[in-house]
């Protein structure tokens, strides 16, 4: 790069060395060589003195100018974050130990994964426990065969069928008060009297409340006396003669 | 009781019994010394050689009379291994950490093994595999050891007859394989390994 200029303006030094041409090359090379804190160098001002330079700038050269600032704009913008190319690649260092974790943990589990092959092996070997595993308690509570006959026997007893079930307390026992009223009617025609008690003897209590409903149906009807001598005592029933028609 | 009577007793005892028998007992229900006794069981032992379908072993803390090894394959026809009595290759390794390192926790087998250990666990205590064994402290997670039946599944004659764990270590190369495994699935970096 040529550049020309007044003599106050260090930019515009005429420059010219054996390998470099103008200010701004010789700055990057002495930044490249680390010569030059880039971090300290105010580019801003570089660049507007460089534009306000009186000298007109053909298309080569300010292309070749806008290629050497951004070069040194990159570059002290990497001396500014601190970091190089191989930095943005370096692994992650939790990342690294958790991989160094797993792999450790791999290696100390790797015995017991072995094992228990060896024990896959045993298991596989014995298929199981090779002995009768009956409890004795067990064992010695099951019975001998029992003989043909005996085994017949049973069966019989199971064949036999079995009483029927009674079905009494389903069926109500229908008792007629005029059946009860006319058996009493013969019965006093044979004997003229009866007792009540006999009369009810065995029968349950629903046929003695009806027997007793057909005495004073029959008292009713002038056809007998009662007679109860003692309370709760036997009641005796007597055939009335002269108004006894009712046959 | 004599000798040639023992053996016999001992052997009529361990064709009779559903467990292990201990010397102890032997020597209780045969009435004799344990001098005897083991004079009598190994005499059983050369009796049920390599020529018998039986043999004499001592498993689990006892004595048992049983089927030999290389006739499981014709003994499972006449009783077929119910499926719910297989371990799956999950509850193997998880026995075998416990095995090793009894008493343990929960939390301690899920941290050996990587993942965790709730279901396999329970499972192994409905199968009488293991069963608790007490916590470290007042209000700690409980621990678990093998059982017994553990040891008569696998046919060992007691919790200390497990191979040494370093027989099951990786060796220096057999690691790198596994740290190789770990950066060909993307696990690891070439220049971290």
């Amino acid at each position: 790069m040529s550049a020309s200029g007044r003599v106050a303006d260090p930019l515009r030094l005429p420059l010219e060395l054996d390998l470099f041409e103008g200010p701004l090359d010789l700055l990057l090379t002495l930044v490249l060589r680390e010569e030059i804190e880039l971090a300290e160098l105010p580019l801003r001002d570089l660049v507007e003195a460089t534009l306000r330079g009186p000298d007109e700038w053909d298309p080569p050269t300010t292309g070749e100018l806008v290629l050497l600032l951004c070069s040194l704009v990159e570059l002290k913008a990497r001396r500014l974050v601190g970091e190089d190319d191989e930095d943005d690649y370096a692994p992650d260092p939790d990342a690294e130990l958790v991989r160094e974790r797993l792999a450790a943990q791999l290696i100390a589990f790797a015995p017991f994964q072995r094992a228990g092959m060896w024990l896959s092996m045993q298991d596989g070997i014995d298929g199981a426990v090779r002995y009768r595993r009956v409890p004795l308690d067990r064992a010695a509570a099951l019975q001998a065969p029992h003989a043909p006959n005996e085994l017949s026997e049973a069966i019989i007893r199971l064949m036999v069928a079995p009483p029927m079930p009674s079905m009494g307390h389903m069926n109500r026992e229908r008792i007629n008060v005029g059946e009860i009223v006319a058996e009493l009617r013969g019965a006093l025609r044979r004997t003229g009297r009866v007792s009540f008690d006999e009369l009810t003897d065995g029968t349950d209590r629903l046929a003695q409340g009806m027997t007793l409903m057909a005495c004073l149906e029959l008292a009713r009807r002038g056809e007998a006396n009662l007679a109860q001598p003692v309370p709760f005592g036997d009641i005796t029933v007597h055939r009335v003669q002269p108004g006894f028609a009712g046959e | 009781m004599s000798e040639i009577a023992l053996d016999r007793a001992l052997e009529a005892l361990l064709f009779l019994s559903p467990v292990p028998v201990s010397v102890v007992q032997l020597c209780e229900l045969a009435e004799s010394s344990p001098s005897d006794v083991q004079r009598a069981l190994a005499l059983l032992g050369t009796r049920y050689g390599n020529e018998s379908g039986l043999e004499v072993a001592e498993i689990a803390g006892g004595w048992v009379m049983r089927t030999r090894a290389e006739l499981g394959a014709v003994c499972d026809r006449l009783r077929a291994r119910p499926p719910d009595e297989r371990l799956s290759p999950a509850a193997i390794e998880t026995l075998a950490v416990i095995a090793y390192l009894e008493p343990i926790s929960r939390p301690e087998i899920a941290r050996v093994r990587g993942v965790s250990a709730e279901a396999t666990v329970g499972s192994l205590l409905d199968r009488g595999m293991i069963e608790e064994a007490g916590r470290a402290v007042d209000g700690g997670a409980m621990r678990y050891r093998t059982t017994p039946a553990f040891q008569e599944r696998f046919g060992l004659r007691g919790s200390s007859d497990l191979p040494p764990i370093t027989q099951f270590e990786l060796s220096g190369a057999e690691a790198e394989a596994v740290r190789q495994r770990l950066r060909d699935a993307g696990h690891l970096d070439d220049e971290d390994a």
